[in-house]
């Protein structure tokens, strides 16, 4: 379905991607570092070895899961900007059972459980909406934050460490990690359940009623509720299955990337989500090329800073460009197509 | 084209000359040349669509003109905004009201007029003087939101004339008003005429035009059709004018006594939310098959509570609702669809489609949890498609194909899908809500022979409507809605538009007949 | 020590009453400014480092009201003037803001050995008010941007509610298309309102880095912009509102801090620090918002 608009899209989109990372290139000048060196090194580097080119698809695997959790919401006409929190929770859950069962059981079992925990986190916030019309942004919002102290608490006390030295867990059980699916890399089945994932959604919204429902109610929930449809069970349906989707990611890092849970790891894929989302146009498949795109922009920040010494903000700052720009791509392809239709309409006359 | 110069040949108040406009999917204006003089109403007449409104957002300053330049006594003007217009004494009152619903009368009417620190006891006092000088009859302390709407549409009159406006052009004035209020406004503009001032008047009801205009300009198409002095024509030949090809009459069915059993019934339907007016109260009905049962009133007076509490979107407080000697009181939207409740709404983008969506999947919308299209959940895509074909055929839907884009098809095309929609997967039981509202004539006519088609099928109809020639052309009897309540049932024989006009008002049964 | 809880709250008050009244007004013509938590961090990092740099607080306010400017700017040109999506938006921009002040303290500072230090804002008692007993030291003991809040607070209120600029800041939230009709450009109004918020939250953002504790760290806001979000709800839009709540919530972190100094060993740390978080989510949901400007978040399409 190569149209005009999908045609649009991907035009816009790699010229946002380009000039987001022009822009950031840019500010490596500030640094007094060549720019075109940096790049140079960066795409010559990115693809050096099987380790670096797997690296990118390991970054990639719990982006995957928290955009399709704002993403899914957002064909809702809701805000879930509490993935990052409901990351933490499906975290907690993962290292818990995987640490009560230090067998290859923990994996399904985790990852059912963390869908369940981290979907009834998110499930909270469609229930405050649907029996409050509590504004779901701002809830999400501040349960980040407290889903953040509640792991930082854990880690303090019942999940801590033996050593009690640092407020971190124990290591997990070999038995426990999600075995990989590339030799010599780090990537592990957690992508392969990523890409399930984003196909199961796009299924999901796009050939069953259930989900037909779900975008009724995003588009015109008026329209819905006269078609018999009850807008109050979609808020809370999709917010659950939100939720878990983004604990899916604490499984996917959990058992597959640190095999253990500490503070401060993974801190923006929340926030990320939300851009790669949009930069995918909400759509599922769009979302698993976008937070590969993601991924290698994380996975060249940090070859720059190890081959340049170019801080790890640069990622940061790379991916807040693209983002950007790809939110004014969108006014450019509308602006397209008014000057198209006109065109048509000034050729139709003469 | 027809063309009579008035008597008067000095140069005109306001003149557009040669005007055209156009829009990303459509020309709305095209070589549109028209003047009006000091003292004159002048009706602007054409269908929906024919370009009438753009033409005067033009004069306004809301649109920019593509080609075509605006005089005023002679001198050639720019307006740019609406400011510029202002400035040039000319204010528009639109069809859907610019007014602030939660802020008050006089906060309405300074906004824009007034500079730093505001006095509210002044602007109120100045401001009510203004309402009484003129006879307006509002409390200007009042939120908008708590008003009528003739009383709305006198706040913004009274902005026209807090800013000593020489030009008024009125989009529509009359859709939301009684018959009696429809006078008083009238009775306004023949007033403020005298005064020496100008009134443009756009409209599509042809006794309006010939009750107030001195003149009326013709519009079809985006193109000026016709321009005449009221004396010199009649209501058969504006018509004629305004539309391209005929209209054939419609028949009703000779019988009005009604026949069939009754299908549905309502009985003491109450909506009364606390501590507010109830918004209906009491209503008892009976709706037989093969019977078209009209709902008449000024909008706002309880018929959109109606149509909400039997699809079942809206709680009743007190009541019963019976399809087909079955209590559906309190069963959902979705239970009463499956039960064959079918349900045009009034307003189409809001409650009747999804403009985003494609046509298969609008369609879709109405039988979800029938199970037509879908296989445990799973939808049918195919025969979706198909199902969705075969209906555009059949109600000559002009559309590109089951796969287009609800928002691309114009607003008559649009409500032939929802009519076919409604009318193919009902049961015996369907609401019409205002459906030809907004249509030009073509396609007001194919929504009329589809309601009587589905008469002639045996079904029971409802149809609320604010346009009174609809009702009596259709219905086969009418309940008056004033205020959420029945003011009366009556066969549409023994009503004429006097009668029905006092009972939207709110006189009683006794009083009228 | 009574008195000192309550003159802390006062303090911790400020940025967040400085940024919820800016919002109030932002909102109040329909456009949340989702890039708060950007804005607030920005002005931090501009604050500081300008304060750094010529040692001089006030070139540190004012460098911080620049930057906050500047990135309102930004918002405000893609969602005003480009009518894009508020809430991905300043999604975006916040992302951006983080790794942007990061990145540019690497710049200016390189990789400094000891963390960097400015002396922050002097408390400046006001000479007889400040001995009144109780009252005095809580409210007149404070810096001079605590006291900035006692002058905005009615000014705010005089502005919204009795000025012609404040009807029209009203109506263009309620309906543009009036405001539109009437002549006024709406773009202009949302534009400018939203790019003064972000003078006032950029100060705001300052206050925490030479306000309060005299050094930058990129978590230093912690979602603190956030919060004077949510108080604008809170308020519900109204100055008066948002002075109340920000008073409400300035307890609950001076009391979270006082909490967690005294090393309280019965309840975590972490529960403390939830607090202000925790209140939020549970006003959201017992207050129904009986005011939101009724176009909130919806972009307006003139057709001139």
């Amino acid at each position: 379905m190569m149209d005009k608009k999908t045609r649009d899209i991907l035009i816009t989109n790699f010229f946002a991607v380009v000039l987001g990372l022009m822009l950031s290139g840019i500010m490596i000048l500030f640094l007094k570092k060549n720019p075109f060196s940096v790049f140079g090194i960066l795409f010559s580097s990115m693809f050096r070895d099987g380790y670096t080119i797997g690296e990118i698809f390991v970054k990639a695997t719990p982006l995957i899961f928290t955009a399709l959790a704002f993403a899914f919401t957002f064909k809702a006409s809701l805000f879930n900007i509490g993935a990052q929190g409901q990351f933490y929770i499906g975290s907690i859950t993962a290292v818990t059972v995987s640490l009560l069962l230090p067998t290859a059981l923990a994996i399904p079992l985790a990852i059912i459980l963390s869908f369940i925990t981290s979907g009834l986190w998110g499930g909270f916030i469609g229930v405050a909406k649907a029996k409050f019309k509590a504004n779901e942004f701002l809830i999400s919002m501040m349960s980040t934050y407290v889903a953040l102290n509640l792991m930082n608490y854990l880690l303090r006390t019942v999940l801590m460490e033996n050593k009690g030295e640092y407020p971190q867990t124990e290591s997990l059980a070999r038995s426990t990690w999600l075995f990989k699916i590339v030799p010599h890399t780090r990537l592990h089945f957690g992508f392969i359940l990523a890409i399930l994932a984003a196909v199961t959604v796009w299924l999901i919204l796009y050939r069953t009623t259930f989900g037909f429902r779900i975008r009724a109610v995003g588009q015109n929930q008026e329209a819905a509720r006269m078609s018999g449809v009850n807008p109050e069970k979609i808020y809370i349906i999709s917010f659950i299955i939100s939720g878990g989707l983004a604990g899916l990611a604490g499984v996917t890092e959990v058992n597959g990337v640190q095999h253990m849970l500490l503070q401060g790891f993974n801190p923006s894929i929340g926030a990320l989500g939300i851009g790669i989302a949009i930069l995918a146009n909400g759509n599922p498949i769009g979302i698993i090329f976008a937070s590969i795109l993601f991924g290698a922009l994380h996975v060249g920040g940090t070859i720059m800073g190890q081959l340049s010494g170019v801080p790890s903000s640069i990622i940061n700052l790379m991916e807040g460009f693209v983002m950007v720009f790809v939110i004014i791509s969108y006014y450019v392809r509308r602006r397209w197509e008014m000057n198209r239709d006109k065109k048509l309409l000034m050729e139709g006359i003469a | 084209m027809v063309s009579f110069q008035g008597n008067d040949m000095s140069t005109p108040f306001f003149e557009l000359q040669h005007i055209s406009k156009y829009f990303a999917k459509v020309i709305a204006n095209k070589d549109v040349s028209l003047s009006v003089d000091r003292g004159e109403v002048l009706a602007l007449l054409g269908e929906n669509g024919a370009g009438k409104s753009t033409c005067m957002k033009i004069l306004y300053g809301l649109y920019q003109a593509d080609e075509g330049e605006i005089f005023k006594e002679g001198n050639r003007i720019s307006i740019k905004t609406p400011r510029d217009a202002m400035h040039h004494k000319i204010s528009m009152i639109q069809q859907h009201f610019s007014l602030v619903s939660a802020h008050t009368v006089t906060e309405n009417i300074i906004l824009g007029n007034v500079k730093g620190r505001i006095n509210w006891k002044e602007a109120e006092q100045t401001i009510q003087q203004l309402a009484d000088r003129y006879g307006f009859n509002v409390d200007v302390r009042k939120k908008v939101q708590d008003l009528s709407v003739g009383e709305q549409q006198k706040v913004e009159i009274l902005k026209s004339l807090y800013l000593d406006a020489n030009l008024l052009i009125m989009d529509e004035p009359t859709a939301v008003l009684t018959p009696q209020e429809i006078d008083n406004l009238m009775e306004f503009v023949k007033d403020y005429s005298k005064k020496g001032n100008a009134v443009i008047f756009i409209t599509h009801k042809l006794k309006e035009v010939m009750h107030v205009a001195n003149r009326i300009i013709v519009m079809r198409s985006g193109k000026v059709f016709g321009n005449v002095l009221k004396e010199a024509t009649n209501e058969m030949e504006l018509s004629r004018m305004m539309i391209e090809h005929s209209i054939e009459e419609l028949d009703k069915g000779t019988d009005e006594r009604p026949k069939g059993e009754v299908c549905l019934s309502v009985k003491g339907l109450t909506v009364a939310p606390k501590n507010a007016v109830p918004l209906l109260h009491d209503v008892d009905f009976e709706i037989h098959k093969g019977e078209i049962f009209g709902i008449a009133g000024v909008s706002g007076n309880g018929q959109q509570e109606l149509c909400m509490t039997l699809c079942g979107a809206m709680k009743s407080t007190s009541g019963t609702i019976r399809l087909n000697e079955q209590d559906i009181t309190h069963l959902s939207v979705a239970k009463r669809i499956t039960m064959g409740m079918g349900y045009v709404p009034s307003d189409r983008h809001r409650y009747g489609m999804v403009m985003d969506m494609n046509l298969s999947e609008n369609m879709l919308l109405k039988a979800s949890y029938y199970g037509t299209w879908s296989n445990h959940g799973i939808i049918n895509r195919k025969k979706l498609a198909e199902t969705t074909s075969a209906m555009l055929k059949k109600y000559d839907v002009k559309a590109p194909g089951p796969y287009a884009l609800a928002r691309e098809l114009s607003g008559g095309n649009q409500q032939k899908v929802i009519v076919g929609r409604e009318v193919e997967f009902c049961g015996d039981f369907i609401i019409f809500d205002q459906p030809t509202r907004g249509l030009d004539l073509g396609a007001i006519n194919n929504v009329h022979s589809a309601i009587l088609k589905e008469k002639k099928h045996n079904k029971a109809i409802m149809l609320v409507s604010t346009e009174l020639s609809e009702i009596f052309a259709l219905c086969d009897r009418v309940a008056v809605f004033y205020k959420g309540e029945i003011q009366g049932i009556f066969r549409t024989s023994e009503l004429d538009s006097q009668k029905i006009g006092l009972l939207m008002a709110g006189y009683t049964h006794r009083e009228v007949v | 020590m009574l008195i000192n809880l309550f003159s802390r709250a006062v303090m911790m008050s400020t940025p967040l009453l400085l940024g919820s009244l800016s919002e109030v007004f932002s909102e109040r013509t329909g456009v949340m400014v989702t890039a708060i938590e950007g804005i607030f961090l920005m002005g931090a990092w501009a604050g500081f480092t300008a304060a750094y740099i010529t040692g001089s607080l006030a070139m540190g306010l004012l460098y911080a009201a620049l930057a906050g400017l500047l990135v309102a700017m930004l918002y405000a040109y893609i969602v005003v003037t480009l009518k894009q999506h508020q809430i991905v938006t300043g999604t975006a921009i916040n992302i951006l803001i983080l790794g942007l002040c990061s990145f540019l303290q690497r710049v200016v500072f390189g990789v400094p050995l000891s963390p960097l230090t400015v002396e922050p804002l002097q408390k400046i008692a006001i000479p007889l008010l400040s001995k009144i007993p109780f009252v005095g030291p809580i409210f007149f003991n404070q810096n001079i941007l605590t006291y900035s809040i006692y002058l905005l607070v009615p000014l705010g209120y005089f502005i919204l509610y009795k000025t012609s600029l404040g009807l029209v800041i009203r109506s263009t939230g309620e309906n543009p298309e009036a405001v539109d009709v009437s002549g006024i450009s709406v773009s202009k109004v949302r534009f400018v309102t939203v790019s003064i918020s972000g003078i006032i939250c950029g100060i705001a953002g300052a206050f925490y880095s030479i306000g309060y504790l005299g050094m930058f760290t990129t978590n230093m806001i912690g979602g603190r912009g956030w919060i004077a979000f949510a108080i604008c709800f809170l308020g519900n839009w109204n100055p008066i509102g948002a002075f109340v709540g920000t008073l409400v919530f300035g307890l609950a972190e001076a009391f979270a801090i006082l909490m967690q100094a005294n090393a309280s060993t019965i309840l975590p740390n972490e529960l403390f620090i939830s607090l202000p978080y925790i209140l939020t989510i549970v006003l959201t949901i017992s207050r129904r918002s009986f005011n939101v400007p009724s176009k909130l978040g919806v972009a307006y399409y003139e057709e001139h």
